[in-house]
């Protein structure tokens, strides 16, 4: 008889509570709850992994991985209702609009939920490239996720666009001048010239003759009203540019379509007009078609940005795309706006600055600049005379031009690729970012990295292969070791931060830092994290690095491969830009990235909160979570509810440790009788739960001192699930046990952590099995908590076979016999009281040996001695 | 720029974001490597060059990624190929292994997994050339 069997015989002996399900059928129901719930965080957390760089994926593997996930979900909700009477049939709908969410995805089409007609910089990110146009998801991007400062405005979206030709009716008219450029060819003869001409200006006339989408003025309006209270001021000037759908990405359209400039609000709809037309004169549609975009492809959002009346401005070049070898930032300048100088109309000061901290500029040439292109107060722009004075002196100080390199070369870093920027300097000297793109760098350049081997061979290596690689990336710059706060005040900007230890504190220089790198350390601490945050080239736990680096030594990180080099090897940075794309940009990173969103973040933590309901379960996780507290909770309901004249109502245990623990037994597995509302450990008889009882309570294991952290919140969760007192059955449900003699299923949740362990222990062999499930449910579940991997290296020497995916960690053991069954049960117990507040304390992997050690000494008293384990016993 | 003592390889797969990983990765270790995402133009590039290391899916539109293989193992029987594939099944596993492929990697792979296959066939083939 198997193991299913004997329990259906057991619960047989159990009289049906309910005419239509029996408790058997139930908990069968729960047990199928449970093992569907750990196939779906398995899946999420190994998605999660894909994100990290060091897999290949394609599309095929995101469509099956989201199909199969869907799959389980379905089943899982399905299992809940049975068990539940389908009380949350609800969930089916939460499901049914993130599945959509999710499909249409992986279908290409891009889900953006009522894409608004205008949407604020503040709330645009590169992922909205397509409702937004590049330059504007590039600007969104620089000021929101790297907090640099940019123009206020917003980005008049695609959207708009296409209702605006609707409005117009202009299909019919475009596609006629698509099919007339397909049949002219190449034939571009006078005559066809004027035609297109003649053509295009019709389009131009329709758009820019005032015939607005309704919605679209009072959005355009809204929009205005917000930023010019915001800025105090009565009356606001804009920058009103063009961002089409491909432009400032792979193709710069440069000086194809139309920008206005100090346009006051109230004429701010027509320059918006004006510039959408601007995309239909012959020379924008030329282009367009010689690039090979496709007319339906082209949309037009438009970004509208505060005019800033700028003192001085210019471009900015990461590198030199003639000599990139040498490693010099390009910059040109001229006084008031850069415009003419972007044309090539006027000539402006030039500088060439070390891209290597502390940036020494090592050439500066200053021309004569009689003119300068001023904002107008009524608005519009004219030339004006520069001062005498002025005329010839630099337009840029020495830290001007520094600050302005180093806030290049950081957005540079994040892109992973070299950069073309438009700045300014404000009245006030303050820098605002007018514009990044992608340098387009020479061929060629690629062509010498061919040799990229040979250097790497050649560079001599520090360190190698230790530790563990936070964000990929390579730097280049001078050693500064941080021992003290006094250091972080001095550490310069473009340093490569080497310390003893990962710590919050070093957070606040990290934007400064070209890379990190420490002794001992967490990857998945506050400081990896904002690390990752702005992508900035980490290794931790190298276990050497205050050793072997010290300050002022040159060297190269390569936190890609993770080596350190002696010297600057700045070919691997070259080639790390030269790849053909990067993989934090690639359609299929960002598709993955933008399904996990829907998939793995976790709203639905507390049970109390009103969005605890199918209603309030934004992703797959949330709705995993709901479930699984759901169905505990149900199954405590229907004991409780069905048998309160039974011995097998819920009971709760009560022992010298507070963790709030309902026992239902189903068959023999304690010896409390009827209208006992509590129980003892010593009336547990399920040979598996009395010796994991035995391991949890042995003394010196439950350590009962709080812990002292800085993690506050984190810690008051975990008291207060302890806290017994006046604690309902309801409240404390979380906690429960269900046992048979022979068997038993625990699921356990302290603080934000989970717990389940499923134990059947018999005379004969074959049937025993033992299995340990742990989620940290705090951290971010596709980084590696230290907790995971010390319960995880814990139960790998005491003969589990374990899987650690993220924050999951599974542990499976079978087949010994009874006593060796029992002494894992009690190692088991001893496993989650000694582990239950160790995140905290676990800062690095050479503390993990140690816990292992103290764990192994404490827990030895369990272990019986030369035990035959797989045999009969003796 | 081409470098005879350096090891060649070619990748074949459909999937653009699978070239445009192994071809750095492959770099940097040292390998002169070609990208191809059409079996078509991989087949003509075989049959003018000479690969040491072959690395293709299997499952592409047009050429099938067995037929492709077979080709490159008729025309150099010394070229290794390794197989990379979402679809595994242990049929068209122990078809390429009857065809000589050197091993078999199942999607998605670790970079790191598919360097070490990379060098162990190139030992293979520096063996066999000594």
């Amino acid at each position: 008889m198997n193991i299913l069997d004997r329990l259906k015989s057991a619960f047989k002996a159990w009289r049906k509570p309910r005419p239509n399900y029996p408790f058997a059928f139930l908990f069968r129901k729960f047990q199928g709850v449970l093992e569907l719930n750990n196939a779906i965080l398995e899946r999420m957390a190994e998605m999660g992994a894909k994100l990290s760089g060091d897999y290949v994926f394609d599309k095929h593997y995101i469509e099956e991985a989201t199909e199969h996930l869907g799959d389980l979900v379905q089943k899982l909700i399905y299992e809940l209702n049975l068990l539940s009477d389908q009380k949350y049939i609800e969930l089916y709908s939460a499901f049914q609009r993130i599945q959509t969410g999710i499909q249409r995805e992986v279908a290409g089409e891009r889900w953006v939920p009522d894409v608004p007609y205008i949407l604020p910089l503040t709330a645009v990110n590169r992922d909205l490239s397509e409702e937004t146009g590049a330059k504007s998801a590039n600007l969104g991007e620089v000021k929101n996720a790297m907090g640099i400062a940019v123009a206020d405005g917003f980005a008049i979206t695609t959207r708009a666009f296409h209702d605006m030709l609707e409005h117009c009716k202009l299909a019919p008219a475009i596609d006629e001048v698509s099919r007339f450029i397909k049949e002219v060819g190449d034939d571009w003869t006078e005559t066809n010239e004027t035609r297109l001409d003649e053509l295009t200006r019709q389009i131009r006339a329709r758009l820019t003759a005032g015939w607005v989408p309704e919605p679209l003025t009072g959005a355009l309006h809204r929009a205005v009203y917000d930023l010019t209270r915001e800025a105090r001021k009565d009356q606001l000037f804009f920058a009103v540019r063009s961002s089409a759908t491909g432009e400032d990405s792979e193709y710069t359209f440069a000086g194809q379509h139309e920008s206005l400039l100090n346009v006051p609000s109230e004429q701010l709809l027509e320059a918006y007009c004006q510039v959408v037309a601007s995309a239909y004169t012959p020379g924008a549609w030329r282009y367009r078609v010689s690039k090979g975009f496709r007319e339906q492809e082209m949309a037009m959002a438009v970004c509208c940005q505060v005019m800033v009346p700028a003192r001085a401005s210019g471009v900015l070049y990461t590198m030199d795309p003639i000599a990139p070898e040498r490693d010099a930032v390009l910059v040109s300048a001229v006084w008031g706006l850069g415009g003419p100088l972007v044309a090539g109309a006027v000539q402006g000061d030039s500088y060439r600055v070390d891209r290597t901290a502390p940036h020494v500029v090592r050439t500066m040439k200053v021309v004569q600049k009689p003119r300068m292109l001023k904002v107008q107060p009524g608005g519009g722009v004219d030339w004006e005379t520069v001062p005498e004075a002025l005329q010839h002196r630099s337009c840029l100080s020495t830290l001007q031009l520094q600050e302005l390199v180093r806030t290049a070369l950081f957005i540079e870093r994040y892109y992973k690729r070299a950069q073309d920027i438009e700045w300014a300097f404000d009245e006030n000297a303050r820098l605002l970012l007018l514009q990044t793109r992608p340098l387009k760098l020479p061929k060629e350049l690629r062509r010498d990295l061919c040799r990229i081997a040979d250097v790497v061979e050649a560079a001599s290596v520090l360190i190698s292969g230790k530790g563990t690689v936070v964000q990929r990336g390579i730097a280049t710059g001078k050693v500064f070791v941080v021992r003290s706060d006094d250091d972080l005040l001095r550490f310069p900007h473009g340093a490569i931060l080497v310390t003893a230890q990962t710590a919050p504190r070093l957070a606040r220089v990290i934007r400064k830092a070209g890379g990190i790198i420490t002794d001992m350390g967490s990857a998945t601490g506050h400081m990896a994290t904002v690390a990752r945050e702005f992508r900035v080239p980490t290794v931790v736990d190298t276990g050497c690095a205050t050793r072997v680096l010290h300050n002022g030594d040159e060297i190269t990180l390569d936190a890609t491969e993770n080596v350190i080099y002696r010297g600057l090897v700045p070919e691997l940075c070259y080639f790390e830009m030269s790849e053909e794309e990067v993989f934090e940009e690639s359609l299929e990173y960002r598709l993955l990235r933008r399904i996990l969103r829907m998939i793995s973040p976790l709203n639905v933590l507390d049970r109390y909160s009103a969005t605890f309901a199918p209603s309030g379960c934004r992703t797959i996780h949330d709705i995993t979570r709901f479930v699984h507290e759901k169905a505990v909770e149900e199954l405590i309901r229907l004991s409780t509810a069905q048998s309160r004249r039974r011995s097998t109502a819920a009971k709760r245990l009560v022992m010298g440790i507070p963790l709030g623990l309902l026992v239902i037994d189903i068959d023999g597995g304690t010896t409390a009788t009827e209208g006992d509302r509590e129980l003892r450990p010593e009336q547990m008889t399920s040979t598996p739960m009395r010796a994991f009882l035995e391991g949890l309570r042995e003394p010196g294991l439950w350590g009962t001192e709080p812990v002292s952290v800085d993690f506050g919140s984190f810690m008051s969760s975990v008291t207060r699930t302890f806290s017994t007192a006046s604690a309902s059955p309801e409240e404390i449900g979380r906690n429960l046990a269900v046992v048979s003699r022979e068997y038993m299923n625990l699921n356990l949740r302290l603080g934000y952590h989970f717990n389940i362990i499923d134990a059947y222990v018999v005379e004969n062999i074959n049937d025993n099995y033992a299995y340990f499930r742990f989620l940290g449910g705090v951290s971010e579940f596709t980084r590696r908590s230290r907790r995971a991997r010390l319960i995880a290296e814990i139960l790998e020497r005491e003969g589990f076979r374990v899987e650690v995916r993220g924050d999951l960690v599974v542990g499976r053991i079978k087949k010994l016999n009874q006593e060796a069954m029992k002494t894992r049960m009690k190692l088991l117990g001893a496993l989650v009281a000694y582990t239950r507040q160790l995140d905290v304390q676990l800062e690095s992997d050479d503390q993990l040996s140690e816990f292992v050690e103290d764990f192994e000494r404490r827990s030895a008293v369990l272990k019986p001695i030369n035990l035959q384990e797989r045999g009969r016993q003796p | 720029m081409s470098d005879e003592s350096k090891t060649r390889i070619l990748v074949l797969d459909d999937e653009p974001i699978v070239c445009k990983r192994l071809k750095p990765a492959l770099e940097k270790a040292g390998f002169e490597v070609e990208t191809f995402t059409r079996s078509a133009k991989a087949m003509e590039r075989v049959a003018e060059q000479k690969f040491n290391i072959v690395i293709t899916d299997l499952k592409m539109e047009g050429v099938d990624g067995i037929q492709f293989l077979t080709r490159v193992k008729e025309q150099s029987p010394a070229t290794e190929v390794i197989v990379i594939t979402g679809f595994a099944t242990m049929d068209t596993a122990k078809e390429s292994y009857q065809k000589g492929v050197f091993d078999f990697i199942a999607k998605p792979f670790k970079l790191a997994a598919i360097l070490e296959v990379v060098k162990k066939a190139e030992q293979r083939v520096r063996a066999a050339q000594a």
